[in-house]
């Protein structure tokens, strides 16, 4: 199967990719959940190292997988440290650089969310390179999930590339109108105001046009539809999902316990 | 200044092949149409004579400049690309200010480029605009703006892909005008386009596109004749030559001056034998 427009969609014959859309999504959930609840700041590194990784190099996709995930993460990993470890008020200097000086708590707070931010990052990306978004959404809608909250979710997941896309098309007229684009970060900097009028007014044409397609093409009418797209499951899948599902309330409960013990 | 694609080849990242070995010159001052279907690579082969897309093999050179050499921003002043969706050009909250975008960039000053911009507005019919906000205008008028945009930037070559998709027949006719401006100031103009009568209009030159190929390529009146050729890129003679195919004639014209001619004349000995 080919890719679909606007999704990150990675198409691989892998069992990773031939699980069922809410197997993969019980998976990543896990994985998520382990990620945020587990306490201490290193778990949750252990977690992406454990879980999500063997999963991405199951799916055959780690080359580009884990590029992109450097590619989100790095900015806000990097912004992170250095503004919670130089800035953190009080604290405890561990180290000087002229008149600043890094903490040790700064430092702490930066690991634990750095960890949680690569954390969303990574099962985000996992489930939208393994999985299709149509298939996605007939598992949700066929397991009773209404189709408009079943469409918010597949379009949330859908945003990014097609903001992708047009922020692109949008650069090229500017490039091709003088705006110098390419050189320091500086300059790359300041060509990205101008993007911002058409990505704002374009999404908003975008939704109104969406909107209508959706309602010429029957999305309001009651009832189940019929899909061209065929889903696979398995007992075992669903003995899976089931069990990812108790250990994700068994996390949560302990730690909510832990916070009570506390 | 010449336009030069020497055996060039085209593969988007994702792996389509969108052009195959194209090789193609336009001088300076030529009026060129390129047509065909959707998906033959008409815009993949423009987008590569500004610099936007750069050749995966082969080479492209504006005048003395290799396009794998100039950033596209400086590529900018010999070659104004008007794209085919407005929305995706427009960043400013007036007219006038849309349009001057481009002559500020060029590094021309503040007044200069005003007047470059109403200059190209009243091109367009649209100076009474210049304060209003771009989205307060309609799709087509929009469109207008981004023609005003490159006009104002006063390139020796410009490109418009696909200008009169959407305009009712008195932007045509105010599309068709401008490239006879053009013309008549010796500005080379590359269109891509499915108006076919329009394309016979105006342009000297017609490019046949299909499966990232070039087809055919020669003054308008052949290649617009062959209806065989025409047909493998789903696209029908203009008017008036399936009009003088059908009586029969040997000629195929372009105009309507140029029909009366080749009626008039039918009769007289054939010159073509
Ligand atoms: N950004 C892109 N990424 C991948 N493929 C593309 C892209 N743009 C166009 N294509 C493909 O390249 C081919 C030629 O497209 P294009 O040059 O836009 O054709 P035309 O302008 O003649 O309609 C088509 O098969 C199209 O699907
Ligand atoms: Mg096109």
């Amino acid at each position: 199967m080919s890719s679909t427009p606007f999704s990150l969609y990675i198409p691989r014959d892998s069992g990773m990719h031939r699980l069922h859309p809410l197997t993969k999504l019980a998976l990543v959930g896990f994985a998520l959940i382990l990620g945020l609840f587990l306490p201490g700041d290193w778990l949750t590194y252990l977690a992406f190292v454990l879980v999500i990784l063997p999963l991405a190099a199951w799916a055959g996709i780690l080359p580009r997988f884990l590029p992109a995930v450097l590619k989100t993460a790095l900015p806000i990993v990097v912004s992170l440290f250095l503004v919670q470890g130089l800035f953190w008020p009080g604290g405890t200097p561990i180290f000087h650089l002229g008149p600043l000086s890094l903490k040790q708590e700064g430092v702490t707070f930066a690991i634990r969310s750095a960890g949680r931010f690569i954390m969303v990052i990574s099962s985000f990306l996992l489930l939208t390179f393994t999985t299709r978004p149509d298939g996605l959404m007939l598992a949700l809608s066929r397991h009773g999930v209404p189709n408009s909250i079943a469409y918010v979710m597949l379009a949330t997941l859908q945003i990014v590339p097609r903001f992708q896309a047009k922020a692109n098309t949008i650069l090229d007229a500017q490039r091709s109108r003088g705006l110098e684009t390419e050189g320091n970060l500086f300059i790359r900097l300041r060509a990205l105001f101008p993007l911002i009028q058409p990505l704002l007014l374009g999404s908003i044409v975008d939704i109104e046009e969406r909107a209508i397609a959706l309602e010429v093409r029957a999305f309001g009418r009651a009832g189940p539809k019929t899909s061209l797209l065929m889903l696979h499951d398995t007992p075992a899948q669903r003995v899976v999902r089931w069990l990812l599902l108790l250990a994700s309330l068994a996390i949560i409960g302990w730690r909510v316990y832990l916070g009570l013990a506390a | 200044m010449n336009l030069d694609v020497e055996e060039v080849s085209f593969t988007y990242p994702g792996g389509v092949e969108a052009l195959r070995d194209v090789s193609l010159t336009i001088a300076a001052g030529e009026a060129v149409a390129i047509i065909g279907e959707n998906g033959a690579g008409k815009t993949t082969l423009v987008k590569h004579l500004n610099g936007l897309l750069k050749p995966t093999h082969g080479r492209v050179t504006i005048g003395d400049w290799d396009t794998r050499e100039h950033s596209v921003a400086r590529m900018a002043a010999r070659v104004g690309f008007v794209f085919q969706n407005p929305d995706d050009q427009i960043v400013e909250q007036t007219v006038g200010d849309e349009v001057a975008f481009g002559p500020r960039r060029l590094g021309r000053a503040a007044p200069d480029a005003l007047a470059d911009a109403t200059a190209a507005l009243e091109q367009v019919e649209l100076a009474a605009e210049s304060k209003t906000h771009p989205y307060d205008l309609t799709t087509p008028q929009r469109k207008l703006v981004t023609l005003a945009s490159v006009l104002a930037m006063h390139t020796p070559v410009v490109i418009f892909d696909e200008p009169t998709m959407g305009q009712d027949a008195r932007g045509v006719a105010l599309i068709g005008r401008i490239i006879e401006t053009l013309k008549a100031e010796q500005r080379t103009v590359i269109i891509i386009t499915h108006d076919i009568d329009f394309c016979a209009t105006h342009f000297e030159r017609v490019v046949a596109m299909a499966n990232g190929r070039v087809l055919a390529d020669g003054p308008a009146g052949r290649v617009l004749a062959r209806a065989d050729l025409l047909a493998t890129t789903n696209v029908e003679p203009p008017q008036l030559i399936r009009l003088a195919q059908a009586l029969g004639l040997a000629a195929a014209p372009l105009s309507v001056d140029e029909f009366i001619r080749a009626w008039t004349r039918r009769n007289e000995p054939d010159r073509r034998a």
